[in-house]
């Protein structure tokens, strides 16, 4: 008797606990994204598609100091550098990137040019739908990477 | 030898000679002391404090670059007192220095960098602005950066000590100090650019360098500059097969970090836009764009009916003063074996035959002078050339000698060239009187009166200064060629010790082409084709007949053109019509004229095929120079659609049925080493990049005719064709300014 | 008030030797100065051996005036007996010292004790050029020099055989360009050869390798301008005026806040307190003491306290300053020490020659912040960071220029600290009008 009783307490415990969890989750927001019908959310320190940095005067933030391709664990970046003009400025230093590539063929997005880059120049963004048919496609340019002008440097 | 010093720097003990630094001696058992205004060779300065060590029984720190170490000095350069000395000295050179290492050209390599790292200071407590001055361009080829200009004054010493041209001077006062240009705002100078080499920061910057790259960023390979003579070592910083930078990085070598403006800014012709990338084959009379293949068979083909109608007297090659040892030994031996003609010679410059039989006929082949006897000699005798244009090199030892060990310097010319500010004795003869005093002094005939300024008696002078010095070395230009060598040859070496001989020829393989037997009586090492003995054991070597009647020399040859006796014309590397004033018709009698260049040059213009060869940058191989001390090529990058003369040479010979076996321009010089006498050189020594002497021995023919050779009187901004394609040597002011004009 | 069109009020306290002649109308020409016992030392040394002389003057005690107090006999010593090169003497007339006057007082009224002075020199290195390098201010004193130079040549004191001696020497003056730097005497020479003003490496010493890399001696003007008195009377007659190994007597040059600012001949070992007190009328206005500079403003401050000390190179050492070059500062009471210390660190920002890495830019740093201090702006870690820069510059440098800048800036740092707190405690400077400023 007592066993039969202990049974039903036992078990109506063990239901309640159970209950419990599910009534609670069921009050928490969704952790399910419906990707892709719905844009996926993204923590802060995510780290996607490069994107390549413009100062508060739309000039780009890139020295071409070369250093995010020295830090690069995979060899991906490729630079080349020219000396800005006055009539011709691309950034605020005296050198810019002319061309700036980055071959996702190859990164592994480990952050170690954004740690590298002395101005801030280059940051992960929150891109990661970068799957291609062509490998060729997968080397990003510089075009590509930069963030567009601000609406204020506009013209 | 006086005794040597016995000191212990941090504990260790130390052995040097008298008179030695104590920052050199630091060096020797290893113990780094920092410096920026110290520089081996260039005069003291004790500005930058960097070097302050302790040494017991002085009250202050000292300076380790200007004290002269004595015995029992006990030194330390560990103490705390120390650390923090150079760190406070780095702090205090960080106030007014940006911190724009990322686009600094100097990040990475620079030595203010380095000694911060090593040393510290990276934090500073300078809350003050910095003073800031707009970067400044001092030519086309130099920019200054007065904030990043730590003031070490290495650019001042080594223009004024070592150039002898003292393009620079301090403005202004206290931190606002800056170098300032000679001539305004601008430069007037070599533009050797030794300046920005010797920068230890980014203040002094390279026009064709900066903003281009990084140092970690390119690869750099040793090789052998292909201007004038003297065979600077260089480091080709290439990216992406282009040049970016030429500096002897590691400054070893016979040039320690000396270039000039042709090594450190010249080499720009390599990456022209006007190269050659196709051959040229002539269709309807125009120059149309062809294959190698189609080039080639065509050469060949036509070579071959020219042979077959007219015989092998009716084929001449002219070969190049600046391909490799490799190449001229094979264009010889195809000229002699396959096409079967000695009409073949090239640009002599120097007449390096005429001394080679002067020396073997005194038994004096050790005689020979190297570019390091010419910086350790004690006394120098220069006739005719002007080494400050022709061989910047040769002009930096000589002054180098008698900066740093007061050599005596003796001139004798009929212009008066740069190094006579530091000649002892300056013999200024009448115009082409060179030879003229080369014989009086030889005493083989007497001076004419008007022969130089100071009449008879300055050369008697000169005669009886040279009498009381030792183991002077003789160094001649294109003025002294013949007998008249055989004649210097002969009295200088009755000059007490061992006095050293060098013939002073115009380009990077000059020396090598005659060498190499580019020349119509004479076979590599300088064996007459007369020397029956010499002529079998090449023949037994090549496998083949060689022509034992000299041929035709380079006068000759434009003459049998013109006679229509020569039919065909194969031209490596060169460009007669400019160089012997050709007018366009000498050629035309040619049934064809084949031309491998990178440029279209006025021969190449005038040719039924043309090759592009490959630059200096883009081959293997040894080139010597005019000292006769042979150095290794390295190819740093390709060019495509170009081959190397060796490449073209071998698929000649191909077409016409030999069968060579060399599979790479090594393969050629290890039968050069074999072959040719006075190159035994050892291989390894090559390799590691030394400059390796040679010996040569032999008795060629005397020469024909005064005509034959002559200097083409490149300036410091000219080179040839190769000058012409460079725009870093057209875009200064100073190549404008005549021959001969002295900074 | 005192009349400061002329700095010689005169003191009876004062003990003339080199500024007997002041007085005189038109003392500074030959006639004046031949009726008073002028060129009479010249002739007495050319009865002496070139030895003698310089024993003469080691035994006077004579040290330098120009700042670093040498010996000047042993100076002269130095100098090699046997050699094929020709010597040189210069007289160091660029006085550039801020505080100190007195080269230009003793040239402008007796230049003939001067050119005596120089001859002798060059009679006891057996020398036959001298020169005079006057600092590019001083260029009005060129025309007196150049005068009386030509005076000198042509009554016989210049020149071929000078005093049927058969001994020769030649003067000519030199202008600097107006640098302190040149003040330093391997600085001197460079400016003198034509070359930028930038001191050299020592060694070698100058006594060695000079002027054109000859052997050279350089004195101060004041320093030549007692020898004449001293081969006159005897080295011991000279050292007896002075403390024992401070021979003679010194012109002091006292200004700042003080009622009556000039030059006084005073001997040495002479009572700091007594000079201010008694011979400058003591401070102005009333007011109180607040800090004397020695001798010229590379010398360490001294406080209202320590200022019974006589004023000699041994006793202003052992309290840790200097007699420096005799120019006597006074700050009363009302004086904002880190503006005096900015004032000065003004003037070695400028004025340093910009070689060597500590002075250059140390001084630049430490009137950057210093200013910066003074206008409001301090931090509390300034004080702390100036005086380590300073000690980082003191010792540390090629010449004594960054000593000169460093050991003020020391001392007034470590002794009047609580200046610089107030100045922090209050955001502004304690002694100046703000009231004025904010209208």
């Amino acid at each position: 008797m007592g066993n039969i009783l202990k049974e039903i307490t036992n078990s109506a415990t063990a239901l309640a606990k159970g209950f419990s969890i599910t009534f609670k989750t069921m009050l928490r927001p969704t952790v399910t994204e419906n990707y892709p019908h719905q844009p996926p959310t993204f923590e802060d320190r995510y780290r996607g598609l490069h994107v390549l940095r413009r100062d508060e005067n739309g000039l780009e933030k890139c020295v071409a100091c070369f250093l995010c391709a020295a830090a690069c664990p995979s060899n991906c970046i490729y630079i080349e550098a020219a000396e800005n003009t006055a009539a011709h400025r691309i950034s605020a230093a005296e050198r810019y990137a002319k061309v700036y590539n980055i071959d996702y063929n190859r990164c592994i997005f480990c952050g170690y040019c954004v740690e590298a880059c002395p101005c801030d120049a280059i940051t992960h963004g929150h891109g990661f739908e970068i799957s291609a048919y062509d490998t060729n496609a997968l080397i990003y340019r510089k075009e590509q990477l930069l963030e567009p002008l601000p609406a204020s440097a506009k013209k | 030898m006086a005794e040597p010093i016995k000191l212990s720097i941090d504990g260790k003990p130390v052995t040097v000679p008298p008179g030695t630094l104590l920052i050199e001696a630091a060096k020797q058992v290893g113990i780094e002391v920092p410096s920026f205004c110290y520089y081996p060779g260039l005069s003291l300065q004790g500005a930058c404090r960097m070097c302050l060590v302790a040494i017991e029984k002085m009250p202050k720190l000292q300076t380790a670059c200007t004290t002269v170490v004595t015995n029992g000095m006990v030194v330390h350069t560990d103490t705390p007192e120390v650390a923090n000395t150079r760190k406070s000295m780095l702090e205090f050179l960080l106030t007014n220095h940006p911190l724009d290492c990322p686009v600094c050209d100097k990040g990475g390599e620079c030595e203010l960098q380095d000694a911060v790292f090593r040393y510290g200071a990276a934090e500073t407590r300078f809350l003050e602005g910095k003073l800031h001055e707009e970067e400044k361009k001092f030519s086309n080829l130099v920019y200054y950066d007065r904030p990043r200009c730590i003031l070490c004054f290495r650019c001042i010493r080594v223009c004024d000590e070592g150039m002898d041209v003292n393009a620079y001077g301090i403005g202004f006062r206290a931190a606002h100090s800056e170098i300032i240009p000679n001539r305004g705002e601008q430069l007037e100078c070599e533009e050797c650019g030794m300046c920005i080499d010797i920068c230890p920061v980014g203040a002094l910057t390279s026009g064709t360098y900066r903003y281009k790259t990084r140092p970690w960023e390119v690869t750099y390979t040793g090789t052998i500059c292909n201007h004038c003579g003297d065979g600077c070592r260089t480091t080709l910083s290439v990216r992406n097969n282009v040049v970016i930078r030429a500096n002897n990085r590691d400054h070893s070598g016979l040039n320690g970090e000396f270039l000039c403006v042709k090594g450190r800014f010249g080499w720009d012709f390599v990456n022209s836009e006007r190269r050659l990338k196709s051959p040229l084959l002539r269709k309807n009379g125009k120059q149309e764009e062809a294959s190698w293949e189609e080039a080639l068979t065509f050469t060949v083909e036509r070579l071959k009916t020219i042979l077959a109608e007219h015989g092998p007297g009716a084929v001449a090659v002219i070969g190049s003063n600046r391909t490799t040892n490799e190449e001229d030994y094979l264009l010889q031996r195809f000229a002699r074996t396959v096409l079967g003609t000695n009409d073949i010679d090239h640009h002599r410059t120097a007449d390096f035959s005429s001394l080679v039989r002067a020396l073997t006929e005194a038994g004096a082949t050790d005689r020979y002078a190297t570019i390091e006897d010419i910086s350790a000699a004690k006394s120098l005798l220069l006739i005719g050339n002007d080494p400050t244009h022709q061989h910047p090199l040769i002009a930096y030892q000589i002054r180098q000698a008698v900066r740093q060990h007061g050599a005596r310097l003796y001139i004798v010319n009929s212009r008066e060239i740069k190094l006579r500010r530091q000649s002892s004795q300056y013999l200024q003869v009448k115009p082409q009187g060179e030879a003229e005093a080369v014989r009086a002094l030889a005493g083989q005939a007497p001076a004419a009166q008007d022969l130089c300024a100071g009449g008879t008696g300055a050369l008697t002078a000169l005669a009886d200064a040279l009498k009381k010095e030792s183991d002077t070395v003789i160094l001649f230009g294109d003025e002294i060629q013949g007998q008249t060598v055989n004649d210097l040859v002969t009295c200088g070496l009755t000059l007490p010790g061992k006095t050293r001989f060098v013939a002073l020829g115009d380009y990077a393989n000059s020396r090598g082409a005659a060498d190499m037997g580019l020349l119509p009586d004479t076979l590599p090492g300088y064996q007459p084709l007369s020397n029956e003995k010499a002529r079998e054991r090449m023949e037994s070597a090549w496998a083949a007949k060689i022509p034992a009647a000299p041929g035709r020399n380079i006068r000759s040859i434009f003459e049998g053109i013109r006679a229509g006796e020569i039919k065909a014309l194969l031209v490596f590397g060169a460009n007669p019509v400019k160089t012997f004033g050709l007018d366009n018709a000498a050629l035309t009698g040619l049934q064809l004229l084949f031309v491998a260049e990178l440029f279209r040059t006025e021969t190449a213009e005038l040719a039924n095929v043309v090759v592009p060869a490959a630059s200096f940058a883009e081959k293997s191989g040894t080139v010597t120079n005019t000292c006769g001390e042979v150095q290794a090529l390295k190819r740093t990058m390709r060019q495509a659609g170009t081959r190397s003369d060796l490449e073209i040479l071998l698929a000649l010979a191909r077409l016409f049925g030999q069968r060579w076996t060399y599979q790479s321009p090594e393969d050629v010089l290890r039968e050069i080493i074999a072959l040719v006498p006075g190159y035994d050189i050892p291989l390894p020594s090559l390799l590691v990049g030394r400059a390796v002497p040679t010996h040569p021995e032999g008795r060629p023919p005397a020469l024909e005719r005064p005509d034959l050779v002559f200097s083409s009187r490149d300036s410091l901004f000219t080179s040839g064709t190769l000058s012409r394609y460079s725009w870093a040597l057209n875009s200064v002011d100073e190549a404008k300014k005549p021959y001969g004009h002295a900074f | 008030m005192a009349d400061y069109r002329n700095p010689m009020l005169g003191s009876p306290l004062e003990v003339k030797v080199l500024t007997r002649r002041f007085d005189l109308a038109n003392s500074a020409s030959i006639a004046v100065y031949v009726a008073h016992e002028g060129y009479q030392a010249l002739k007495k040394a050319f009865g002496m051996k070139p030895d003698e002389v310089i024993n003469e003057v080691k035994k006077s005690n004579l040290r330098g005036r120009g700042g670093a107090g040498f010996n000047a006999g042993m100076k002269w010593s130095f100098v090699p007996g046997q050699t094929t090169k020709p010597k040189y003497v210069v007289s160091n007339a660029d006085e550039s010292e801020p505080g100190t006057c007195k080269d230009r007082v003793l040239m402008e009224y007796d230049p003939h004790q001067l050119i005596e002075g120089i001859v002798i020199a060059g009679y006891a290195i057996q020398s036959h050029q001298g020169y005079i390098y006057i600092r590019g201010e001083y260029r009005y004193l060129m025309d007196i020099l150049d005068r009386a130079i030509e005076e000198a040549y042509a009554q016989g004191y210049l020149g071929k055989n000078i005093l049927g001696s058969g001994f020769d020497f030649d003067l000519a003056t030199h202008t600097g360009a107006g640098a302190y730097e040149c003040g330093e005497e391997t600085a001197l020479l460079n400016s003198l050869e034509g070359l930028r003003g930038y001191p050299r490496v020592k060694p070698p010493f100058p006594a060695l390798i000079g002027l054109y890399g000859c052997p050279t001696i350089i004195n101060n003007v004041e320093t030549l301008s007692n020898v004449p008195h001293i081969i006159s009377h005897g080295g011991d007659w000279y050292a007896k005026l002075g403390t024992p190994n401070n021979g003679g007597t010194r012109l002091f040059c006292l200004s700042g806040h003080i009622e009556r600012p000039g030059i006084y001949e005073l001997p040495m070992g002479f009572p700091l307190r007594q000079m201010i007190e008694d011979v400058g009328g003591g401070v102005w206005h009333g007011k109180k003491l607040k800090c004397v500079i020695p001798g010229g403003s590379s010398c360490p401050v001294l406080t209202a306290d320590e200022i019974d000390v006589p004023m000699d190179f041994d006793s202003l050492a052992r309290i840790g300053s200097m007699l420096g070059s005799g120019g006597v500062v006074i700050l009363d009471e009302d004086t904002c020490m880190v503006k005096a210390a900015w004032r000065i660190m003004k003037f070695y920002a400028h004025e340093s020659c910009g070689w060597c890495v500590p002075c250059r830019e140390g001084t630049h740093w430490l009137k950057t912040l210093l200013e910066r201090f003074h206008s409001d702006g301090g931090m509390p870690d300034d004080p702390d960071t100036a005086l380590d820069v300073s000690y980082n510059i003191l010792g540390k440098t090629l010449c004594p220029l960054g000593d000169a800048a460093a050991m003020p800036m020391i001392s007034i740092l470590k002794k009047f600290r609580h200046e610089f707190e107030e100045h922090l405690k209050l955001g502004s400077c304690p002694y100046e009008k703000r009231a004025v400023n904010v209208a």
